[in-house]
């Protein structure tokens, strides 16, 4: 039980990773990413919690009383948050990705070549 | 690059980080005893030296304060970067009026969907703000209260239409409160500077424990923050939504009367 924690970690980051790896198309590579970094979340609140400890807030319980890390929470916080607009600037590319070259698998993207005339449709 | 060559890739990889890894995941404490002794420390000292009871919000807008600061900034690049790439196509010119696919019937919103989409932005709206003012005392603050607070401009969105909603939401407004949020961080920063104090040092009366008025300081990077962040999703809403209208001379206004 007292692994149980790393193993989900370690378990999120690996699906991510393979998923990135054998990702063929730029938005399922970002959901990939997304895991991944959901992985770290996991990881930091696992290291930060305490047994039989309550949340690092002394509104309803006086300060003093067990409380969890909350140093590895504010972390995981604006991870999330600077995670959330990281997103979006991938997400923006994508979209600058399939408007220049129509397509969105990473491996039919060719470096250095002048973007196409745009197919029939 | 083929997925086999990909996956030969990723495997020569890990096999050159696994005793690293190794290592590490022995070093690991066990789940529900941590070793830091930082956090504990904060749980002890800050509600006597801050007069604040939330000490996830002690944490990011005092003790790392400066981090903060640093994500604040990564905030507003990763936002300014999907902007610039996304205008960068598209061109500055705004259009007021959703673009619409001839051939496909426009089916108008239904009364109910409007109601309940104006309550729940209220109150979404409302949420948001609380969440952000309270976020010295119980849980939630800038970060948090910024994002809720920019959801509920999705659901005007849902319930409105897309015109109405172009005409309530001011792409240069939201623009502003990005940009003026970062700016109030950083003068919270700067001005104990001026006065000789170190960057950031909670200069302002901590107020009392538990008040609407605790933290000194942390007040005001905590609205710099939720404003930023407001601003910064609402911003990258717009610019996604703005994505979905094919700027042609063809399409004809959509939603009529609404």
């Amino acid at each position: 039980m007292s692994t149980l924690p790393w193993f989900v970690a370690a378990w999120l980051f690996a699906v991510g990773l393979y998923g990135l790896v054998t990702s063929r198309h730029a938005v399922h590579l970002v959901g990939c990413l997304t895991v991944c970094q959901s992985a770290t979340y996991v990881l930091l609140l696992g290291l930060g919690f305490v047994n039989g400890a309550g949340p690092p807030i002394f509104y309803d319980h006086p300060p003093g009383t067990p409380a969890v890390d909350p140093v590895v929470q504010a972390l995981v916080l604006t991870d999330i948050v600077v995670g959330a607009a990281v997103s979006a600037l991938l997400l923006a590319i994508a979209v600058q990705v399939q408007k220049r070259r129509h397509t969105l698998d990473p491996q039919a993207l060719r470096p250095l070549r002048p973007s196409e005339p745009a197919p029939d449709r | 690059m083929s997925v086999r060559l990909r996956l030969v890739l990723l495997g020569l990889a890990l096999l050159a980080l696994a005793p690293a890894v190794i290592h590490v995941a022995l070093a690991l404490p066990g789940f529900g005893t941590p070793t830091s002794p930082y956090g504990q420390t904060v749980n002890v000292l800050l509600p006597d030296l801050r007069h604040v009871t939330n000490m996830v919000a002690a944490v990011n807008f005092d003790v790392r304060g400066i981090d903060t600061l640093g994500e604040e900034c990564m905030l507003l690049c990763a936002v300014t970067g999907a902007t610039v790439l996304l205008r960068g196509a598209r061109g500055e010119g705004e259009r007021e009026k959703a673009g619409h696919v001839p051939g496909r019937p426009v089916t108008p919103r239904a009364d109910a969907t409007v109601l309940a989409c104006r309550i729940a932005a209220s109150l979404t709206l409302l949420v948001g703000i609380s969440v952000a003012l309270h976020g010295m005392t119980t849980p939630g603050g800038g970060f948090q209260g910024g994002v809720i607070a920019a959801s509920s401009l999705l659901l005007l969105y849902l319930g409105e239409g897309y015109a109405v909603w172009r005409s309530l939401v001011r792409g240069p407004v939201l623009a502003l409160l990005e940009g003026g949020g970062a700016l109030l961080y950083g003068l919270a920063a700067f001005v104990p500077l001026t006065l000789g104090r170190p960057a950031l040092q909670n200069i302002l009366p901590f107020g009392t424990l538990k008040d609407l008025y605790s933290g000194g300081l942390m007040i005001v990077v905590n609205a710099a923050v939720a404003l930023s962040v407001t601003g910064s999703f609402g911003l990258l809403l717009l610019e996604f939504m703005e994505e979905t209208r094919v700027p042609s001379d063809e399409s004809v206004p959509d939603e009529e009367g609404r």
